[in-house]
């Protein structure tokens, strides 16, 4: 049993850490999309009104109906939509010095990625900028394949 | 009076273990789908929809109701999550049922679900809390003593369990989604099981699955124009009381007797073991069986293992209980109370093919939950309620 503390003015407490383990299963559609990334590829799908959605999803948000594994690869450059700047990023931020949280909307995609931007400072973010992926060294099957997103230009 | 209400379509996972086959998502829509295919609508054609589960824990998605508003079609249009423990499957099909009988809506889509494989519930059931010893119980260590009290109450021979097992197990064979299967079940295998929480057998006790059920409830112009048959939902009621109370009947919960005899009174049922056809209802254990036939009032206090023992609840006594195979073989647990009212709706659809009740009419589909403490029952038949 955890250990009790007694303290005058607001009696007895005692810590209660809750700790639980999940797993989760993807399934066909976001299982392959994190699968790509990790071969260095971007997969949207197209819903069958058209849209193409990144990530892909099972089905249309609109309107409910199941999308049919109609892939679309896409980017792997795009467009910065809209942004904020992290100044003083925390431990469990993604990078240890300053950079964008970004919505980006990838060459052939018709909804945007929420990603990172690393440009090293503020003043080179602006919306409508264009910016490539930085995959990283050891890729694994997740969004953190790619590392960042950074300036188009200087990828 | 309320509206007419009835259930125009059905759907069903497969249930299993670990559907690793799927996500969350992908698991719910495979049930709306096939809801909405037997009732021949489409996404657009639903005006509400209704989602219910156990305790977000069991998969730690807080709120999974508003994660899943797109994957169930629910933009633009009111969604609602409810949540009563176990029960929640069958209070959930509730909640959609009265929102067509208020004439608010006239066609709602309702889904109930788990994935016990993306954790372990029954230890999400028993966390350890400061100040009080850890009885690492989960619900067969809750229920156990209250099989303990009624077998000692009712004098039923100590048996009464493993045959309600054996017949379950057996009706599981013949249901295409059912998790369990043991095509070689004897009831030596049933009493040589490990015992689990005496006096509870491994193979008296219900899985854990992965699965959804959906439903569409559609008004009485939409049930009338369905291509499948309806099933009119005659009565629908809900009771829910505390765990603990001094004085509180555990075994017999008075919630689960006002509960059914209401049900049985808005339907205008006054002989239910006579004027009801089959029940579908919430065994998790064994001894659950002959406990809710009196708890229901299918059977005299203290007697409703007679009911078991002489082959009535079987598919070819003259009250089938748990054509399904019921929760003994499937246990998607904020499904399982749907799957049971959904089962009452199949039987008197004539659709529950090689366990379907000859002629059945009129069917008791019956949850519980929480410490047997949330109780959610309806009634459907073939023909609306007169």
């Amino acid at each position: 049993m955890a250990d009790t503390t007694p303290s005058d003015d607001e009696g007895l407490s005692a810590p209660h850490v809750l700790e639980y383990a999940y797993k989760r299963s993807l399934g066909p559609v976001l299982g392959r999309f994190f699968t790509g990334l990790r071969d260095g590829k971007i997969e949207g799908i197209r819903t069958r009104a058209g849209r193409v959605l990144v990530p892909p999803s099972e089905y249309d948000p609109e309107s409910g109906e199941s999308t049919d594994e109609d892939f679309v690869e896409v980017g792997p450059s795009g467009t910065v939509k809209t942004w904020a700047w992290v100044r003083e990023p925390r431990k469990t931020h993604p990078l240890d010095h300053p950079f964008a949280f970004a919505l980006i909307e990838l060459d052939g995609a018709d909804t945007a990625l929420m990603h990172v931007v690393d440009t090293g400072s503020e003043a080179a973010m602006s919306t409508g900028m264009r910016v490539s992926p930085r995959w990283a060294a050891e890729p694994v099957g997740c969004i953190q394949d790619i590392a960042a997103f950074i300036p188009e230009d200087s990828a | 009076m309320a509206e007419h209400a009835a259930v125009i379509g059905i759907g069903q996972t497969d249930f299993d273990a670990k559907r690793l086959d799927v996500s969350q998502v992908g698991l719910i829509r495979e049930a709306a789908e096939r809801a909405l295919a037997d009732a021949e609508l489409d996404w657009k054609d639903i005006d509400a929809v209704v989602v219910g589960k156990a305790p977000d824990m069991f998969e730690g998605v807080m709120m999974p109701e508003l994660f899943l508003a797109e994957a169930l079609g629910g933009v633009g249009k009111p969604m609602l999550r409810v949540h009563t423990a176990g029960s929640v499957g069958g209070s959930t099909a509730i909640v959609a049922a009265n929102l067509v009988q208020s004439g608010v809506h006239e066609r709602v889509l309702t889904v109930a679900y788990e994935k016990q494989s993306e954790s372990n519930a029954m230890w999400a059931l028993s966390i350890k809390m400061p100040f009080t010893p850890t009885m690492v119980a989960g619900a067969g260590g809750f229920f156990a003593p209250l099989i303990r009290g009624y077998m000692e109450r009712s004098g039923a021979p100590e048996d009464t369990g493993i045959r309600v097992a054996l017949k379950d197990r057996l009706n599981a064979l013949k249901n295409p989604v059912a998790h369990i299967k043991l095509p070689d079940v004897t009831f030596e295998m049933i009493q040589n099981s490990p015992m689990l929480w005496d006096p509870v057998r491994y193979l008296e006790t219900c899985p854990s699955s992965d699965g959804a059920c959906a439903l569409v409830i559609g008004s009485e112009k939409h049930a009338r124009a369905a291509s499948n048959p309806p099933a009119w939902i005659h009565a629908t009621n809900m009771k829910t009381e505390p765990t603990m109370f001094a004085g509180r009947d555990q075994v017999m919960p008075r919630a689960g007797l006002e509960c059914s005899a209401e049900l049985y009174k808005k339907a205008g049922i006054s002989d239910p073991r006579k004027e009801i056809d089959c029940a579908e209802i919430y065994v998790p254990f064994s001894w659950f069986e002959p406990m809710w036939m009196e708890n229901l009032h299918f059977a005299p206090q203290n007697q409703g293992w007679k009911m078991t023992y002489e082959g009535a609840t079987a598919l070819d006594g003259d009250l089938p209980v748990n054509m399904s195979g019921g929760v003994l073989s499937t246990n998607a647990i904020g499904a399982s109370g749907m799957v049971r009212f959904a089962e009452a709706a199949m039987q008197v659809r004539g659709q529950a093919g090689e366990h379907q009740i000859e002629g059945a009419k009129k069917a008791l589909g019956h949850a519980y939950g929480g410490g047997s403490q949330y109780f959610s029952m309806w009634i459907v038949a073939d023909q609306p309620l007169q």
